[in-house]
């Protein structure tokens, strides 16, 4: 059996409805969310799932997910797209930006226009604005008293998020929260460096399956991850078991033809 | 231990001696530190084999063989699941591990061991081994001590990959798993392991040969592999 799945395009066509109400869009992201949190379920799957709600919900451009490892450090964990990923990454090189700030206060940070922050995060503004993104929303992910990582917002139009959204936005973040505390162990232990250990490691499987789709079938990395995570929901798998069955090989993903989006 | 800079300065070998100790200096770091018993290191590889690379003391290792010739136990569901295995008691008398293991239950109450945490090494796809901590008292791990247990688990994953080869003279910190800008260098071992038709443990230890022989930060090998300016190919090997 051969299947043939589009790269962004075909993605495109399933979200991003203009024509659904919001009221409507926003119920089937919460029965998402709750199918995806049902059972046996997988945190990258639901943090990628989160991130994209996040894009159609709240009218941005991009959104972006970062959890603190166990050391300490951040880590991006999900993004709606290759470029906020980089615009993440180049936070956590800089050590620089509203995410880490939103991070260490345990706080939202929020920028209207970031042409006007130059002096506030240089290098971040450097890299964000170049790249189309022109206001920032970054709320904290919770767990009481501790703060585990952060919700970050990019939008390509300057100007300030309704309190409403702001509100849905910190919701959102919290439900990533209670998936990842909750996300269940076949053991006992459910202690949070190791969820957190966990859910980095899925991360790490993810990248290595998207490296071995990309160079099978010569495609770039966010054309393999998303063939990689409709493959996974059309085919009712988990997408961590998914990766891990496209690295080591010998599965019906080598048998998955993907389309080059038009150029 | 209170200090994650100090621990993790500790993990890291500083010397051409202290890497190829690496595995057992861990072990011994993680007695001296961690307040359990004794530690062990097992190699598992993806075609089955298994074997102890290190213990400190007979009676870790004896557990660690135990496991090992049985084919049962935490460390070997470990290795298997990919996930933690942390048994505080193992004498508590509903423990669904009394049902899973009994062979080697029977040879751990005999060694007098009651506590058991079991870390897979492990890089995404890739699970190279297992830490083992044993303790003669039972109990779990405490706040601090089992996030000191998840970075020494990381620090044993590198050493059995040789990855941290380099880790003191041109690039500190190059390798780290868990930083995740560091993501494309997993990309780029996907990709790899497609060109060279290999396993993903090859692949990444090609990348990391390929930086080593080139001077150059594996960051930036990654980066050159995944914007397809470096390739590999089998007439290179």
């Amino acid at each position: 059996m051969s299947d043939t799945y589009d790269g962004p395009a075909d993605f495109a066509a399933s979200g991003r409805a203009s024509t659904r109400s919001r009221e409507q869009l926003l119920a089937s992201t919460f029965v998402q969310l709750a199918d995806t949190l049902v059972d046996d379920y997988d945190v990258v799957e639901l943090l990628d799932v989160l991130v994209n709600a996040c894009v159609d919900l709240l009218d941005v451009s991009a959104a972006g997910l970062l959890l603190k490892d166990q050391k300490g450090n951040l880590a991006v964990v999900a993004s709606s797209s290759e470029e906020s990923r980089l615009l993440e990454i180049c936070q956590l090189q800089s050590d620089e930006g509203p995410c880490l700030d939103c991070v260490r206060a345990g706080s939202a940070v929020t920028s209207t226009d970031l042409e006007s922050e130059a002096d506030r995060w240089p290098v971040f503004v450097a890299a964000a604005v170049p790249a189309g993104f022109r206001s920032v929303v970054a709320v904290p992910m919770r767990l009481r008293a501790q703060t585990i990582g952060g919700l970050n917002l990019f939008s390509e139009a300057p100007g300030t998020m309704s309190d409403d959204d702001q509100r849905l936005a910190q919701a959102l973040a919290d439900v990533a929260s209670i998936g990842i505390l909750h996300q269940r162990s076949m053991h006992r232990s459910s202690l949070l460096a190791e969820q957190l250990q966990t859910a980095l490691n899925s991360r790490v499987l993810v990248e290595q399956a998207k490296g071995v789709l990309a160079e099978r079938n010569r495609i770039d990395m966010d054309t393999a991850f998303n063939a990689l995570r409709r493959y996974a929901r059309d085919h009712n798998r988990k997408l961590v078991d998914l990766a891990r069955a496209v690295v080591r090989g010998g599965d019906e993903m080598s048998q998955l033809v993907i389309r080059r989006p038009p150029s | 231990m209170n200090d994650e800079d100090r621990w993790r300065r500790l993990l890291a070998a500083g010397s051409a001696a202290e890497r190829a100790g690496q595995p057992e200096r861990i072990c011994r770091l993680c007695v001296d530190m961690l307040g359990i018993s004794g530690a062990g290191i097992g190699m598992v590889t993806k075609e089955g084999n298994r074997g102890v690379v290190c213990a400190t003391d007979e009676t870790s290792s004896h557990i660690e063989e135990l496991q090992f010739s049985l084919g049962e136990g935490p460390c070997v569901e470990a290795a298997a699941a990919g996930v933690p295995v942390l048994i505080p008691d193992l004498l508590e008398p509903d423990g669904a591990h009394v049902e899973r293991w009994p062979a080697f239950m029977e040879g751990a109450r005999a060694a007098g061991v009651r506590a058991v945490f079991a870390f897979p090494l492990r890089i995404g796809a890739i699970t190279v081994g297992v830490l083992d901590l044993y303790s003669q008292s039972p109990g779990d791990l405490g706040s601090e001590e089992l996030p000191a247990a998840l970075m020494a688990a990381d620090a044993a994953a590198l050493a059995l990959l040789h990855l941290d080869l380099d880790a003191d003279t041109l690039f500190e910190d190059d390798f780290d798993t868990r930083s995740t800008y560091q993501l494309q260098v997993h990309q780029a071992t996907g990709m790899v392991q497609v060109q060279m038709d290999t396993t993903t443990e090859v692949a990444l230890l090609m990348l990391r040969a390929r930086a080593f022989a080139l001077g150059r930060p594996l960051v930036e090998v990654a980066n050159d592999v995944v914007a397809r300016r470096l390739r590999f190919s089998v007439e290179d090997s």
